[in-house]
């Protein structure tokens, strides 16, 4: 993994990389907290990122969510993640509900860069925390959520990738009649993250 | 977008209500943006457009207004509250549709009702309504949002009740309500199992109830004591509840369950039963109880209770506890990053708010009013459904132009559909007449007859609208596209019906109709002849039907004809002399008159034929009547006769081809003129006249004071000085002459009423008995010794200036001249007599006199309008010279000269004195007074118009030759008021390069270049047709007459409306 790496500037990578994980699961565990996928009960307070963040206590659910990091933690040190979606959708009728995309802008050229790649922890930090405030400010303008709901996460790859265990292909899941909000986007100088939330329009516009 | 504008939302989060049904991103981008920038138009426009919408609404689904109106509100205002009023707005939509059976099923009704539960302190009593009228008692979302509001009131077997009711009906969509049901059971029982274990004791509180006691909200912190400063503790939680009963998140209503320890299993069977019921019979009139009323203190005794107040000195530095956490505290927070002020002063205005005092509820306010609606049989006489129908008060004057504006919109539409059609006529009509234009030729072809190939030929070239009429009979049909194209000269008009008939005595066998154009030369050339030969024929054709001259060919008829002819020609010779005089005299550009040159000249012509005007000597005056009114019909179709002259044209040629000598036809230019002037006279009736008139002009005049009446009639009589004539043409006694023939159509007028007895005397401030009614004088607008002009309302009425009246002209011989006119123009005119006349006038006609009452007339002239030059705006100036050019062009449409136009005979159109009014009101000018109108097809050619009062002022003297046509007389008159509008005082020309033009500078003028090209075209207008040339400049100026002019004008209107109003007339 760290085979060719100077110590400094692999190492920054490194972290940058843990960073983007943790705040993709950060970002996972927030929306389902936001949206009631699971009951509120089930998450516990923790301070990250100067912001008090939720996370999930159901073990079953942190094991899944530790599975799916885990594989984005390879694919993202290929750079071959292209988008991760949180579709949310009805249990009963299984319509999707809402859609949150995270496109991922993956620059290639890191891997071969030898010079590290100057960027603050913490502004790096800061932009993932205006980014989960932004998610956190959602419910502005969200719809309710009236029926139990479910979750998928969905991941876009390069197509040459093999298909892991566990791990099986599927539509884009795109809703039909919707508005698109894009939230900020944030950048560690190796994937740059662009969020986009979409939902399904009310009838009378 | 920018990336800071696009998340504008971000910052207002705590500002935005969250939806059901969620927000649009774009609506609220542009209502957060909006409430920073103030420019809140947008959103007001929107909401009124909505508002006049619920008003104007005429489709049979007001709710989807409603509808509408409410999403649109819940997404331009996401702060909710007041600026928003949904709330309002729900109130109102229940009550428009209260009552609506018809939507008692529909889904969107029952949400209106839900939403609008919302906002009720207590929703409750609403479903509980809404289920005893079953509205939307067959759908789902009743049953549960009623359950949600009893569960989270802890009434979890209510709850059950309402779903159980719900599934039992059946409601729609059913699997929905399933499937809340089931969630709805599911966390009962489970917050039962936990409430059980956790407190055996406790109640039914949330597993998230932490165990520590909290503070209540909103509760005081102030630290009080004087030595040890403590902040009071008032603790809420399950432990407090029983001390702090106002902090209860349960009301106290006793209808709901009592907190009881342990939750009771629902029994179906035994409960669903009789709770219903108990709710359908909940009768709505009753108003519920206010209950559960927050803050509200229980009495008590007054002087326990009370806290030591006074122990806190304000002075006391209170060192207080330090907070053992850190509030959090953005690094890179930045002033920019503060979240936007939402308060908009405009809208959030709290004082002006009226707070309702009772009734705070909105459902209790709606339950009152359906209870009052119902109650009081009060008749409500204004529009008080439209004032009141939205959320917003509309005005009467805001509903006024709403209903303007659809009218208007729909006049616009049929306006242009109208247009569409005539157009499409027009083009119908062209092509069928070109049709038979093309036929009439193919006809033609062989037909000996060459003089009619050779009008045809001639009329070809002329490059005029060839118009073919198949029979004689559709020369009195209206052509209205062609009546304006050319000008005719009455005495054309007045010979139709014999030419035609002598057409026919020519060629009988033919009887072939003449399509015909109007050339003006050649008219003229042949009036002579045709009207010596119109008279001849008239007098012999009694029997004959006037508008069938086709069918009068009949041999009889012929023969009648012919024997007139003969007894004409009888009679011919004895006369030949005023022939020749009459073209003497009507040699009008002979300087001097008695130059006995053209005497001699005119003596060469002894023998011509022309000139059997002495047949008038035949009728009696008796019949001359009944032929006068036989006349006027064919008089009014006249104009649109073009086609006359050719056949006059095709028979006189044949005509002086008999008759004629060479040397007549070569001295025809000359006297055609005389030919019109005798067929004038013919029709006054006055028969000797050739002879005297001969006498007159030999003797000079000497006859004339002793014949006045029959000289007049020749008005013609152009060489007399200017006095002379003047009292001619206007005496009284020539007017009754004129008017005796026509006075029995005048007396068959409704408006004309035979007055026995003397005229009333009329002044100023006393009441005058006209007829039935009875006037009160209130002002004089001019007097001499024959007219005055008053100005008169209703006795009894309250004289204000705003208010319409009666114009009253009084003349002092009982001669209804005006009246006349009035009727003239009513019948020339049709369609274009409008408001510029007076279209109800009434006549009084008395052994002495006779007055008319011109109804809805308004107490200002012109000359008011002149007195103050800050009336004179250019909106002003511009229409007044509009109309006046528009109501004189329809005056010599109609043949008339007005004769003396002043500032003072034009009364104020309704355009400047009711410009506010709702109606259409184009004229801004009135004429009622026709003192001095000559009307031309009566007594055609007056060749000097010295006679009227305009030729005689001084620009009239300059500009009037003595060769003038008379029409040229009001050009003069409108040059003059126009110049009084512009400079103030009396128009003054002089000649440059033959060139009329006025004495002062222009330059400085606004719009100099249009007033020097309306001056210069009216004062140089010799010779040309006044109608095409007045329209010209009118539609100039209509042309800059643009959208805004009319908002323009409204506006300065209203600026000198007030000192208007305010004019001292005396």
């Amino acid at each position: 993994m760290a085979a060719g790496w100077g110590v400094g500037g692999g190492g920054l990578v490194h972290i940058l990389f843990s960073l983007r994980l943790n705040r993709a699961a950060y970002g996972i565990n927030s929306i389902l907290y936001q949206r009631g996928i699971y009951p509120p009960e089930t998450f516990t307070r923790v301070q990250k990122y100067g912001l008090t963040l939720l996370v999930t206590t159901d073990a079953e659910l942190a094991n899944y969510l530790n599975n799916v990091t885990e594989q984005m933690k390879e694919w993202l040190y290929k750079c071959t993640v292209q988008r991760l979606v949180v579709v949310i959708s009805s249990i009963e009728s299984s319509e999707v509900l809402e859609r949150w995309q995270f496109d991922i802008e993956c620059d290639k050229t890191a891997k071969d860069d030898n010079g590290p790649r100057e960027k603050s922890q913490k502004a790096i930090q800061d932009e993932i925390r205006s980014v989960i405030r932004q998610i956190t400010a959602t419910v502005t303008f969200l719809p309710l959520l009236e029926s139990a709901c479910a979750f998928d996460l969905l991941i876009y790859t390069d197509k040459d990738l093999a298909v892991p265990e566990k791990w099986e292909e599927s539509g884009p899941q795109f809703i039909a009649n919707s508005e698109e909000v894009r939230l900020r986007s944030f950048t560690t100088t190796i994937h740059k993250v662009n969020t986009t939330v979409a939902y399904k329009k009310d009838s009378v516009p | 977008m920018s990336q800071e504008d696009s998340h504008e939302w971000e910052l207002s989060k705590e500002n935005v209500q969250p939806l059901r049904q969620g927000r649009v991103m774009s609506r609220l981008q542009e209502a957060l943006s909006q409430q920073d920038s103030s420019s809140h138009t947008t959103v007001q426009l929107k909401k009124k457009e909505f508002e006049a919408e619920i008003r104007f609404y005429c489709g049979d689904d007001p709710l989807d207004v409603w509808e509408r109106y409410i999403k649109w509100t819940e997404q331009a205002f996401p702060g909710g509250g007041k600026d928003g009023n949904l709330a309002a707005v729900l109130e109102r939509a229940v009550q428009a549709l209260h009552g609506q059976q018809r939507y008692y099923k529909d889904p969107r009704y029952l949400n209106l009702w839900l939403k609008f539960g919302d906002c009720c302190n207590e929703p409750l009593d609403l479903y509980g309504y809404l289920h005893s009228q079953e509205i939307g008692t067959t759908l789902a979302p009743l049953y549960i949002t009623w359950a949600e509001a009893l569960e989270a009131r802890g009434s979890f077997r209510k709850a059950d009740l309402i779903f159980q009711e719900g599934l039992q009906r059946k409601a729609e969509p059913l699997d929905k309500l399933q499937a809340h049901h089931k969630q709805f059971q599911a966390r009962v029982s489970r917050q039962t199992l936990l409430a059980l274990e956790e407190s055996p004791d406790g109640d039914n509180m949330g597993l998230l109830e932490i165990a520590e006691p909290q503070r209540s909200s909103l509760a005081d912190l102030k630290g009080r004591g004087k030595k040890k400063v403590r902040a009071p503790i008032n603790r809420a939680g399950d432990v407090v509840k029983v001390i702090n009963p106002n902090r209860s998140c349960q009301p106290q209503a006793s209808l709901q369950l009592p907190n009881t320890p342990g939750f009771a299993v629902f029994d179906e069977n035994s409960v669903s039963g009789p709770e219903i019921p108990t709710l359908t019979a909940q009768s709505w009139p009753a108003p519920p109880v206010p209950r559960a009323k927050e803050n509200e203190l229980s009495a008590g005794p007054w002087n326990s209770g009370r806290r030591p107040r006074s122990s806190v000195s304000s002075g006391l530095e209170v060192p207080h506890p330090l907070p053992s956490f850190t509030p959090y505290v953005d690094e890179s927070a930045q002033p920019q990053m503060m979240t936007p002020c939402k308060i908009e002063p405009s809208i959030n205005c709290v004082l002006s708010t009226r707070k309702p005092e009772e009734r705070e509820d909105p459902l209790q306010r709606v339950q009152h009013q359906q209870q009052d609606a119902q109650a009081k049989k009060e008749m409500v006489m204004y529009c008080k459904e439209k004032v009141y129908a939205g959320v917003d008060e509309f005005s009467f004057e805001e509903i006024r132009a709403e209903m303007y504006r659809k009218k208007a919109r729909k006049k616009d539409e049929d306006e242009i559909q109208a247009i569409e059609r005539k157009k499409e006529e027009i083009q119908r009509k062209i092509e069928e007449l070109e049709k038979k234009l093309k036929k009439k030729e193919d006809d033609k072809q062989p037909q000996p007859h060459e003089q009619a190939a050779e009008v045809m030929g001639a009329s070809t070239p002329l490059g005029m609208q060839g118009f073919t009429f198949p029979s004689a009979k559709e020369y009195g049909e209206k052509q209205p596209q062609s009546q304006s194209e050319f000008q005719i000269y009455e005495d054309t008009q007045l010979h139709k019906p014999s030419c035609s008939e002598d057409v026919g005595l020519l060629r009988p066998p033919a009887a072939v109709p003449f399509f015909s154009i109007f050339d003006e030369s050649s008219a003229l050339t042949n009036q002579n002849i045709s009207c010596s030969a119109d008279h001849r024929q008239k007098s012999a054709r009694q029997p004959l039907s006037v508008h069938d001259p086709v069918d009068s060919l009949s041999a009889k008829e012929s023969r009648a004809a012919t024997a007139a002819c003969d007894e004409v020609n009888g009679i011919e010779r004895l006369s030949e002399d005023a022939i020749v005089t009459g073209s003497y005299k009507n040699k009008t550009l002979c300087a001097n008159p008695e130059d006995t040159c053209d005497f001699n000249r005119a003596a060469h012509l002894a023998s011509t034929p022309f000139h059997r005007v002495v047949a008038q000597r035949v009728p009696a005056p008796a019949f001359s009547q009944s032929e006068l009114k036989e006349d006027s019909p064919e008089s009014k179709s006249a104009p649109l006769n073009q086609e006359t002259p050719e056949c006059e044209g095709a028979y006189t040629e044949a005509l002086s081809v008999k008759k004629l000598s060479p040397i007549m036809e070569a001295s025809l230019e000359d006297t055609h003129s005389s030919g019109a002037s005798v067929s004038g006279g013919s029709l006054s009736s006055v028969t000797q006249t050739s002879d005297i008139k001969y006498l007159q002009i030999s003797e000079k005049l000497e006859l004339a004071q002793s014949l006045p009446a029959e000289v007049v009639t020749d008005s013609g009589g152009g060489n007399f000085t200017d006095d002379d004539v003047a009292q001619f043409l206007w005496s009284p006694e020539q007017r009754k002459k004129l008017l005796g023939s026509v006075l029995s159509s005048l007396a068959a007028s409704p408006d004309f009423h035979l007055e026995a007895g003397a005229l009333p005397h009329m002044v100023v401030e006393k009441d005058v008995e006209l007829g039935n009614e009875t006037y009160c004088i209130k002002m004089e607008y001019w007097n001499n010794e024959e007219y005055k002009m008053f100005f008169a309302i209703p006795t009894g009425c309250s004289f204000q200036w705003d208010v319409k009246g009666f114009a009253i002209k009084v003349y002092s011989q009982p001669v209804p001249w005006d009246f006349y006119i009035t009727l003239e123009l009513q019948k020339r005119l049709n369609s274009d007599f409008d408001q510029s006349f007076s279209e109800n006038c009434n006549c009084y006609l008395y052994q002495d006199g006779c007055a008319i009452v011109h109804k809805d007339t308004n107490c200002f002239t012109l000359m008011d309008i002149l007195r103050d030059r800050k009336f004179i705006t250019k909106e002003i100036l511009f229409l007044v010279v509009h109309d006046l050019l528009h109501v004189v062009e329809k005056l010599h449409k109609a043949e008339i000269v007005h004769g003396d136009l002043r500032p003072d005979v034009f009364f104020l159109g309704d355009r400047i004195c009711d410009a506010f009014s709702n109606e259409e009101v184009p004229n801004a000018l009135k004429v009622v007074d026709f003192t001095h109108s000559l009307d031309l097809r009566v007594l055609p050619r007056v060749s000097l118009p010295s006679n009227f009062p305009t030729a005689q002022t001084p620009h009239g003297q300059q500009l009037l030759a003595e060769s003038s046509f008379p029409y040229q007389v009001d050009l003069v008159g409108i040059a003059d008021i126009v110049h009084l509008m512009l400079f103030g005082d009396h128009i003054q020309v002089y000649q440059e390069n033959s060139i009329w033009k006025i004495s002062q500078n222009l330059s400085k003028t606004p719009d100099s270049d249009f007033w020097s090209k309306l001056f210069e075209r009216i004062l140089n207008a010799d010779g040309k047709s006044t109608v095409p040339l007045l329209r010209e400049l009118r539609e100039e100026i209509s042309e800059m007459f643009d959208s805004s002019f009319k908002e323009r004008l409204l506006l300065t209107l209203a600026a000198v409306g007030e000192t208007f109003l305010l004019v001292d007339f005396q």
